[in-house]
C-alpha cells in the first residue's frame, strides 16, 4: 500500500511517502509560517523521490493535532481535498503519538510536547514495549512544573517544541534534531497500522484535534456563567 | 467553442461557499454554507471559529456544488479560489483546499481577487452587460470606483480612507445595539425614519473619487452620547435613515461625479452593501438624471458567495491566467495588484 503523509503542526513541513513501512521519499522542511506556499511543493517532491504518479497513491495520512492551529487546517484541508480529489481514503492521525514513533527504542520512556502557547505544553507519555507504541498519559495541556511531575524522576526522551525548555533536570534528555521535530514517515507508518477501511471512508467534516477553544469562547463562557 | 466549466471556491470571511459556473454567466450551482448565527452572539465575525466552521465545512460545500450542478470534479475545466482579502485563517482553507484540488487531478489552478469578484457578480443578473463601464464597490472594509476597462483591465479611481461605508455600518449598529451583521439591522430600522430628521456631515475630500466616512461614523456616535447625557429620547429610526442617507448621498455624488467625468453609460454596484435597498433606488434615479444605467446584483449574489468567484476565474481563465501553486492567502489584497 502506497501512503502519503503530510504533517504541519508545527513549523516543520513534512511530506512523506512510504510503501508497506519502507521510505520512498521524504521531505522535510523548516516552513515557519509559510505551510501553504510549500506544502503542494513538498507533496510534488516526496512523490518525484519515489518515483510515483498521484494516481498511486493508495491512502492519505495527515496530523490532526494538537498544534498549531493554522497550521493543522492547512494540512487537513489540503488531504482531505487530495483524498477527495483522488478518491482515496483519509486517515488522522495523532500529532504527539506521531512524534514518539520517531523514535523507536524499544521499553524507552518518550515524552513528546508541543507548546501550548503562554507557557503551556501539549503533552503525553508513550513506550515500545513488546513492539508496539503504548501510550502512558494522555495528551494534557501542562505548564513546566507539571510537565516535569509527570515524567517523576524517571530517565526520559523529550520531542516535539522543546527549544524553550531551559536548564532541564538530568534525567530528561532532548532528543537529536534529526527525530525531534515532527517526521511525516511516522504519520505513514501509524496511518498503515490504524487504518480502518469503513472509518477511514469519510472525509468530510473532520476537525482537528484542537483541545483548547477559541479564546473568544473562552472569554465568553468566562463572562456568561 | 466548447463550454468551459469553473468550479469557484470562497471562503475569506464567515461564509463557506463553491459553485459551478458554466461559460462564465450560467450559474449550475451556488452552494453557501453561513456561520452569522454562530457569530452573533460575539457582536461580530471571529477568526478562529470561523477558520474551524470553515475546515468543517469546506469538503461538504464542494462536493454539494458538484453533485447539484451534475458534474464531476474530473468535467471541470478549472478551479478558482479567493486569496484575498479577507481573513487570513479562513482564507487559508479554501485555497488550500482549492490548491490541492486542482493540483490532484491537473486542473488550471486560478487565485482570484474577492473584490473584483463583487463586481463580476453583476455578469450573472446582466447578460448583456460587457465591459467597458464603472464598478462602485462597497464591500466589507473596501469602498471604491473602479472603471472597468475589460475583462482584466481595470483603473482604480479612488478609495476609502479611514473607514468604509460597510465599517461605518457595522459600528453604528453595534453602538445601537443592534445584532451582527449590522447593515441589514440599520436598513430595516431607517425604513420607518425620516432621513433628513437630523444632519450628518459627510467628508469632502480633495481627490473627488475619494470617500471617508469616520467623520459621519464619530457624529452618529457623537450624537448619540450628547442625547443620552440630556436625557432626552432618541428616535431610533430617524438616526439610522439619517445615517443612511448620509452615505448613500456620498456614494452616489462620488458616482455621478465618475459617471460625467469618464464618459460611461453603465455602472454596476459590488459587495455586500449593494443589497441596500435605499442605496440601489437612489443610485437607480440619480444615474436616470444623467442618462446612464445601473446594475446590481440579485440579492444572493450581492453577499460572500463562489459563484461570482467562478465567474472572474472563468474570465481570467479565458485570458490565460494561471496562477502557481505557492500561492498564499493575502489578507490586505487590494484593487488593482
Amino acid at each position: 500500500m502506497n501512503i502519503l503523509g503530510i504533517d504541519t503542526a508545527t513549523r516543520v513541513c513534512s511530506v512523506a511517502v512510504t510503501r508497506d513501512g519502507a521510505v520512498l521519499g521524504e521531505v522535510n522542511i523548516d516552513a515557519g509560517t509559510t505551510h501553504s506556499q510549500k506544502l503542494l511543493l513538498a507533496m510534488e517532491q516526496a512523490l518525484r523521490q519515489a518515483g510515483l504518479g498521484k494516481e498511486e497513491i493508495d491512502l492519505v495520512g495527515v496530523s490532526m493535532g494538537p498544534g498549531s492551529f493554522t497550521g493543522l487546517r492547512i494540512g487537513l484541508a489540503t488531504a482531505e481535498a487530495f483524498a477527495y480529489a483522488r478518491k482515496q481514503p483519509l486517515h488522522g492521525v495523532d500529532t504527539l503519538m506521531a512524534l514518539a514513533c520517531n523514535c523507536r527504542e524499544e521499553g524507552r520512556l518518550l515524552s513528546p510536547i508541543i507548546d501550548a502557547q503562554k507557557g503551556n505544553y501539549y503533552q503525553a507519555l508513550y513506550r515500545w514495549q513488546a513492539g508496539e507504541l503504548c501510550c502512558l498519559a494522555p495528551t494534557e495541556i501542562v505548564n513546566v512544573e507539571k510537565l516535569l511531575e509527570r515524567i517523576q524522576g524517571r530517565e526520559c526522551l523529550l520531542l516535539g517544541e522543546c527549544g524553550k525548555l531551559k536548564d532541564l533536570p538530568g534525567n530528561i534528555e532532548v532528543a537529536e534534531d534529526e527525530i525531534r521535530m515532527p517526521l511525516a514517515r511516522s504519520i505513514c507508518y501509524l496511518s498503515q497500522r490504524d487504518y480502518n477501511r469503513e472509518q477511514d471512508q469519510r472525509i468530510f467534516g473532520l476537525e482537528p484535534y484542537y483541545i483548547r477553544r477559541s479564546e473568544a469562547e473562552e472569554l465568553w463562557e468566562r463572562l456568561h456563567p | 467553442m466548447k463550454d468551459v466549466f469553473v468550479l469557484g471556491i470562497e471562503s475569506s470571511c464567515d461564509e463557506t461557499a463553491a459553485a459551478v459556473v458554466k461559460n462564465g454567466r450560467q450559474v449550475l450551482s451556488n452552494v453557501i454554507s453561513s456561520q452569522i448565527v454562530i457569530h452573533r452572539k460575539f457582536g461580530g465575525v471571529v477568526p478562529e471559529i470561523a477558520s474551524r466552521k470553515h475546515i468543517e465545512n469546506i469538503m461538504p460545500v464542494i462536493d454539494e456544488a458538484l453533485s447539484q450542478a451534475g458534474m464531476k470534479l474530473e468535467d471541470i475545466d478549472a478551479v478558482a479560489v479567493t486569496y484575498g482579502p479577507g481573513l487570513v485563517g479562513a482564507l487559508l482553507v479554501g485555497l488550500c483546499a482549492a490548491k490541492s484540488l486542482a493540483w490532484a487531478l491537473d486542473k488550471p489552478f486560478i487565485g482570484v481577487n474577492h473584490l473584483e469578484g463583487h463586481v463580476f457578480a453583476n455578469f450573472l443578473n446582466d447578460r448583456e452587460l460587457e465591459p467597458p463601464f464603472m464598478a462602485l464597490v462597497v464591500s466589507g472594509g473596501h469602498t471604491a470606483l473602479l472603471k472597468v476597462k475589460d475583462y482584466n483591465e481595470f483603473e482604480l479611481l479612488g478609495q476609502s480612507r479611514g473607514d468604509a461605508a460597510a465599517e461605518a455600518f457595522d459600528k453604528i449598529a453595534r453602538v445601537m445595539g443592534l445584532p451582527f451583521p449590522g447593515g441589514p439591522e440599520i436598513e430595516k430600522l431607517a425604513f420607518w425614519g425620516n432621513p433628513l430628521a437630523i444632519k450628518f456631515p459627510t467628508a469632502r475630500l480633495d481627490n473627488p473619487y475619494e470617500f471617508s466616512f469616520s467623520g459621519l461614523k464619530s457624529a452618529v456616535i457623537n450624537y448619540l452620547h450628547n442625547e443620552e447625557q440630556a436625557k432626552r429620547p432618541v428616535n431610533r429610526s430617524d438616526v439610522a435613515a439619517s445615517f443612511q442617507h448620509a452615505v448613500v448621498e456620498a456614494l452616489c455624488q462620488r458616482a455621478v461625479y465618475a459617471m460625467r467625468h469618464s464618459g460611461l453609460r453603465k455602472i454596476v454596484l459590488a459587495g455586500g452593501v449593494s443589497a441596500n435597498r435605499t442605496l440601489q433606488d437612489t443610485l437607480a434615479a440619480e444615474m436616470a438624471k444623467i442618462g446612464c444605467g445601473l446594475v446590481h446584483p440579485t440579492p444572493s449574489l450581492c453577499t460572500d458567495n463562489a459563484v461570482m468567484i467562478a465567474c472572474r476565474g472563468y474570465f481570467m481563465y479565458r485570458a490565460g491566467v494561471r496562477s502557481p501553486l505557492d500561492l498564499n492567502a493575502q489578507p490586505s489584497l487590494k484593487l488593482c495588484m
